[in-house]
């Protein structure tokens, strides 16, 4: 569906990434994960026509889409959902998801922003009320819900975890994994959460200094041991050293 | 009324509009145009041969003034300030760039007037304004009209901004363009109609400035320092609290002069500027955010009966 060609792209003069290769499948959950600074993000705004790109190619569908202006990158079926600042804090929750559906015709926004209320029941209670005065959980679930009010082909999601209480985060990860299971929708995902990202996720990078240090299944990066310990901070269990699997059903009810 | 009351709100409410539309093309474009001063006295331009060759009320052409004002704001747009935002220029290229687009309406302004004197022998480089007007209530008539126009321009303006999908929309490119972006939303056209309404605001608020004070092709210029500081003592960041800034400036000045003036002398009428920029200045140091900043008006919010965290 999106594939990355020896992507070179940063700000300004700065280069961040350096021929950068990624594919993202159809319909599964691509996760990139890595230190501070590996340029995850800077991947997504490439992606967005925010970063500037130097050299490379973005095709999406066989579509280029480098040089693209970020709000044609909507009509194309691209949903993102940045870091910070994911929703307009100054507008109500009913407006915000009216926005997210901006290109859509003005009764079929009014039905998709219904549809997120179900989806989402938590933002029907606080419908009328600025979207800066959720808390932290509660905006996440909006922003996300303003991602799909698209009706994407592709969701990019910018480190949905960052800022949140465990539990909280937890239950983000829930829904990104329901929205490929239930909805089919292709997702590309960046987090620092990284242990419970490749838990869920299909495909796996892993990119250091704007490289890309790993590629292959999500599950499997968690059985590289030294690869895990230097740049995700994932310790391997105490009882066995070098096994990051897991615990299997049986395992767990022990 | 006062004295000062009746011209010091005619001023003011020019003010208003001015330091309006500066906040309004900043929030939008991080321009800080130096061009509304031009923009303002090509209102009144536009006021005074409306009057002069047509005859009648100045107030009837003033939609004149905001439909060219508009075309004046989207000729910088398209001219300039698109291709710098494309560049992502920085906000000093960007403001310098205006003082650039400035000096050329400036030029133009003076070759206006002197196509003026020459072809129908006028004398355009001071106008009394107000010699056109009539009273009401033994007062002149634009102290009444000239606040009730700019308010009707503003709740006209408000109503588009939380009303209209557009208007939502630009809020939310105010706030947040990336986001905004990835929406759909086209940047392009919210830029656009900033500069638009940022030029029909401006050249309205110099045609009412004439009203009150002497108009001359570089009128503009010379109230430039409020303009911006109307804007400033906004917050710079809110488009009501620039409106109501530049209304504090106008109102203000008049005030301070009239009051100083009669414990003082006369000769307080040399530094009338100053009055308002230090009451910028004294409010700026207590409240860094401008008004906007200042808690009270989260407290009339709440008297109102608005919900917590509404921002003024």
């Amino acid at each position: 569906m999106l594939i990355v060609k020896n992507l070179n792209s940063g700000y300004g003069k700065l280069q961040i990434l350096f021929d950068l290769n990624i594919e993202v499948p159809d319909k599964g959950l691509t996760v990139v994960v890595g230190p501070n600074g590996a340029g995850k993000t800077t991947l997504l705004c490439s992606i967005m026509g925010i970063a500037n790109i130097f050299s490379g190619e973005i095709m999406f569908n066989n579509i280029p889409l480098a040089g693209e202006l970020t709000y044609n990158l909507a009509k194309k079926g691209i949903s993102y959902v940045p870091q910070m600042g994911n929703v307009f804090a100054e507008l109500t929750v009913l407006d915000n998801l009216h926005m997210a559906g901006y290109l859509m015709p003005r009764d079929e926004a009014k039905d998709k922003a219904a549809q997120m209320t179900d989806i989402f029941p938590v933002l029907k209670k606080f419908i009328l009320r600025k979207a800066g005065t959720l808390s932290g959980g509660e905006r996440r679930m909006l922003a996300i819900a303003m991602g799909l009010m698209k009706n994407p082909k592709l969701m990019l999601l910018d480190e949905l975890s960052t800022d949140l209480a465990p539990i909280i985060a937890e239950k983000v990860m829930m829904e990104v994994s329901r929205l490929r299971d239930e909805l089919g929708i292709t997702i590309l995902m960046v987090e620092q959460m990284a242990k419970r990202a490749l838990e869920i996720g299909d495909t796996a990078y892993l990119l250091v200094s704007g490289e890309v240090r790993y590629k292959g299944k999500a599950d499997s990066l968690l059985h590289e041991p030294e690869l895990c310990s230097m740049y995700l901070g994932i310790k391997p269990p105490a009882d066995k050293k070098n096994s990051y699997a897991l615990p299997t059903p049986e395992e767990g009810s022990e | 009324m006062t004295p000062w009351m009746s011209s010091g709100l005619i001023y003011a409410s020019g003010l208003a509009l001015t330091a309006g539309s500066v906040t309004l093309i900043y929030i939008t474009t991080r321009t800080f145009n130096f061009a509304v001063a031009s923009m303002a006295t090509i209102g009144f331009y536009v006021s005074y041969t409306g009057v002069i060759l047509y005859g009648g009320l100045p107030y009837k052409y003033y939609p004149f003034v905001i439909i060219i004002g508009s075309i004046v704001g989207l000729i910088c747009y398209y001219g300039l300030n698109r291709h710098l935002l494309r560049r992502r220029a920085a906000e000093i290229t960007l403001m310098m760039s205006t003082l650039g687009y400035d000096l050329v309406l400036l030029s133009m302004i003076q070759m206006y007037t002197d196509f003026l004197t020459k072809t129908y022998k006028l004398f355009p480089r001071r106008v009394t304004m107000n010699i056109y007007d009539f009273e009401l209530f033994g007062e002149k008539a634009a102290a009444f009209i000239l606040p009730f126009i700019a308010i009707v321009f503003l709740m006209g303006l408000h109503m588009f901004l939380t009303k209209t999908k557009f208007g939502v929309a630009m809020r939310a490119t105010i706030e947040n363009p990336v986001l905004a972006g990835a929406s759909g939303i086209n940047s392009d056209r919210v830029y656009l109609v900033a500069w638009v309404i940022g030029g029909g605001m401006a050249a309205l608020g110099g045609a009412f400035i004439a009203m009150a004070q002497t108009g001359t092709p570089v009128m503009g210029m010379f109230i430039i320092p409020l303009m911006f500081a109307g804007a400033i003592l906004g917050g710079l960041g809110s488009l009501y609290g620039g409106i109501l800034g530049g209304f504090v400036i106008g109102m203000t000045e008049y005030a301070g002069v009239f009051y100083l003036a009669q414990r003082f002398g006369p000769w307080v009428l040399g530094y009338r500027m100053g009055i308002p920029l230090m009451l910028m200045a004294i409010t700026l140091l207590i409240f860094p955010r401008g008004l906007a900043g200042i808690p009270l008006v989260k407290l009339f919010g709440l008297l109102a009966g608005k919900k917590r965290g509404v921002n003024a």
